[in-house]
């Protein structure tokens, strides 16, 4: 409770602060949402009983503008969680933007799949299940955009590296380990890349939005955002044999270059993503080299969005290609999977019902999110849905014990 | 002894939420811009410089004007003798009408149900004439989920080039390209269609002049215009057009069955400098007892918009 009052002091502080210096009020928008959901595997257990405040702080005055983005989660069985998403100033100076603060930077044509749009770390404390906006986490970084009418180049400096936030490891969402019964333990003693200027991430992206196509350059020097486990087997010396592993989570240095694009193609979009990465580290069977072993790796996209019977749909089709591969690597040469989004809407567009599929083509696994939204009045809406997940391995099968069922009320002021 | 250590995850793969919301919002957002875009485009219409067979399901440009009824510019003062026209060459008048090369407006739309329940949708909108393309731009000011996201329209002279539309959705901050799809449904749960809201050139229906007949002290010429295509969603218009200044002040829509469907009313109209500007309309929908009202406030046209107003950068930026 304390933590909150000092949150809701910060964040007025931030306002009244802000609407001083611009000499007008800020803009406050967001939202208030109650989302509940329960497992029906099982004892029916709440997965989740959560309650959020998000709001939007915006501002600006001639060519200076700012965002905050504060917000908090209330939850009944942990301490709240809160903190800053984003809180950055703007500075347009004729043809180039500069953001300073911390944001999210979003790249790339394809929906959801993280394959140029690297730039900003995700949050996966809830697996992949919260709104876009909430697996994204914004960066400490400057931002510098130039626009030549319709180019745009932008280049990023993040001076301080942020990782992909995982699940607490009591959480459902805790990924699967598999040790074959030997005793896990970690030492995170490497798991922190210190913060001084070499170890900054720099990012460079050409885009051009044209009548023919739309297409983006990109390319990084960056911490790859999910570390890489180093490990080692604990003997007995007396014995001789194996009483467990020592996980040594590390981040290690990226580079990776790619493109996307997006076109018409007759009332539809056809869309491609692809990015080429250097030397990523891929976890082996043995212990070799701490299990470790270095790949290049191509990661792209190919998606399709068209509407039949008034209904909107959208297929994507992804793979990844680990090159150079040996049979020890854990993970699969070629991981291929597959989106499909259906969506159509009713009673003067107030009631929408949707259908998204994610199928694992590798592992013939799935997660599939029915799902209807009904809007009561302006800004007031109820959603209800379901989390199936199919099979018993592979990213989706692996979490086959938590199918859900939840309903979410958000009220957007 | 072989050991498997695998720590299965998604990190760096996808995000579903993602994909699922930025779909659908997608897709709710559309309908609000294809009709929208008619709104802002009409400013814009040069008459005679558009070939009239020109692809009407997806050329925003057949859009652009409401023709005989909404938030539309009229030409002034067209001296034509009434002994002289026919239905046809009155329905001309009202299609063909010079207007600004540019301009920008504030769209309120109140969506009214039959128990008074009232839903308000508000736009901010600005739209240039560039010769062979025409290009809009629009913002959305509420409801509060739809709040600054953006929409941007480019349509072309030649007929055979689709509009190219984009979004930009604030929550996914990234800017994308959508189909320039059109449907007969209604647009953001009103009682206007994308048809009703295009640009139906004169040729694509038959007309007749029935009558001329005074309505609200304005001396009017009824026109009903019959579809040549058969499977269009209505049987038949009926139009009463303002003598001289070719401003359609009523129209009523029939359905298949020929029975009276919708009846579209404009309720206010102003001179704003050289161009006629239907600012007040009423959609009211008599099977359902459903009505839209469309309100235009704060119009300016002829101001000298920078043509870097229409970029992706506007976009995110926001107004």
């Amino acid at each position: 409770m304390k933590r909150f009052k000092y949150l809701l002091s910060g964040i007025l502080s931030c306002v009244v602060g802000l609407s001083t210096v611009y000499a007008q009020n800020p803009d406050i928008s967001g939202y208030v949402r109650n989302y509940t959901g329960m497992l029906t595997t099982g004892s029916n257990d709440f997965s989740i009983v959560q309650n959020t405040l998000n709001l939007d702080i915006t501002g600006s005055k001639g060519n200076i503008a700012f965002k905050a983005n504060p917000y908090v989660y209330q939850y009944f069985d942990k301490d709240l969680d809160w903190g800053i998403r984003e809180a950055y100033l703007d500075l347009y100076v004729g043809n180039f933007d500069v953001r300073v603060g911390k944001q999210q930077i979003i790249w790339g044509k394809a929906d959801g799949a993280f394959i140029t749009d690297i730039v900003s770390p995700k949050d996966l404390s809830e697996f992949l299940l919260p709104d876009f906006e909430e697996i994204r986490m914004g960066v400490n970084a400057v931002k510098l955009d130039y626009y030549l009418k319709n180019n745009t180049f932008e280049f990023v400096w993040i001076p301080v590296f942020t990782e992909t936030k995982l699940p607490d490891e009591k959480s459902i969402w805790f990924p699967q380990l598999q040790s074959q019964g030997i005793p896990v333990t970690f030492d995170h003693s490497n798991s922190e890349v210190d913060a001084k200027l070499e170890n900054s991430e720099l990012f460079l992206k050409y885009s051009l939005l044209s009548s023919a196509i739309d297409f983006e350059l990109m390319a990084g020097y960056m911490w790859d955002d999910d570390f890489s486990a180093h490990n080692t087997p604990q003997v007995d010396s007396i014995t001789n044999t194996m009483t467990g592993i020592l996980i040594k989570p590390e981040y290690h240095r990226l580079g990776v270059a790619g493109g996307s694009f997006s076109t018409s193609l007759g009332g539809t979009i056809l869309r491609g993503e692809a990015a080429y990465y250097m030397d990523k580290h891929f976890s082996t069977s043995d212990f070799i080299n701490e299990g470790l072993v270095k790949k290049d790796y191509v990661h792209y996209l190919l998606g399709y969005d068209f509407s039949l019977f008034d209904i909107t749909m959208s297929v994507q089709l992804i793979q990844e290609y680990i090159i150079d591969y040996t049979d020890q690597i854990i993970n699969e040469e070629f991981e291929n999977t597959a989106t499909f989004l259906a969506n159509k809407s009713f009673l003067r567009e107030t009631l929408s019902l949707d259908l998204f599929a994610y199928i694992g083509l590798n592992n013939g696994d799935a997660l599939i999110r029915p799902k209807a939204t009904y809007s009561i009045s302006d800004g007031l809406e109820i959603l209800a849905g379901a989390n199936l997940f199919i099979g018993d391995q592979g990213r989706f099968g692996q979490y086959d014990k938590n199918d859900m069922v939840f309903i979410k009320l958000k009220y957007s002021f | 002894m072989p050991l498997i250590l695998i720590l299965i995850f998604c990190s760096g793969i996808f995000s579903l939420n993602y994909i699922e919301k930025s779909e659908i919002t997608i897709a709710k957002i559309m309908c609000i811009q294809n009709d929208l875009t008619s709104i802002i485009s009409q400013k814009n219409n040069v008459p005679n410089t558009k070939t009239f067979t020109k692809n009407k399901k997806i050329n925003i440009m057949k859009k652009v004007k409401f023709a005989t009824f909404l938030l539309l510019f009229a030409i002034a003062g067209t001296e034509i003798s009434a002994q002289s026209l026919t239905a046809q060459k009155i329905i001309e008048n009202v299609y063909y009408r010079p207007t600004g090369a540019d301009g920008t407006s504030e769209l309120s739309m109140h969506l009214i149900d039959s128990r008074n329940n009232e839903r308000i949708r508000q736009i901010k909108q600005f739209s240039k004439d560039f010769g062979k393309e025409e290009k809009s731009i629009m913002f959305f000011m509420s409801p509060a989920d739809v709040k600054n996201t953006s929409f941007m329209n480019w349509s072309y002279d030649d007929a055979s080039k689709d509009d190219d539309q984009w979004i930009y959705l604030p929550a996914l901050k990234k800017t994308k390209r959508i189909s320039s799809d059109s449907k007969d449904d209604s647009f953001m749960g009103s009682d206007f269609t994308y048809d009703d809201l295009g640009d139906r050139h004169p040729n694509e229906d038959n007309h007749k002049l029935l009558r001329e007949e005074t309505i609200d002290g304005k001396q009017c010429f009824v026109i009903e215009s019959t579809p040549k295509d058969g499977d269009y969603m209505y049987s038949k218009t009926i139009t009463w057009v303002i003598k001289d200044i070719w401003i359609g002040i009523k129209k009523e829509f029939y359905d298949e069955d020929a029975d009276l469907l919708k009846v579209l009313t404009v309720k206010k109209y102003e001179k704003i400098k050289d161009y006629w500007v239907i600012s007040n309309t009423e959609m009211k929908n008599i099977q359902d007892d459903h009505t839209t009202k469309m309100v235009l406030s704060n119009i300016q046209v002829d101001i000298g918009i920078d043509d870097n107003k229409f970029t992706e950068r506007t976009m995110t930026r926001g107004l």
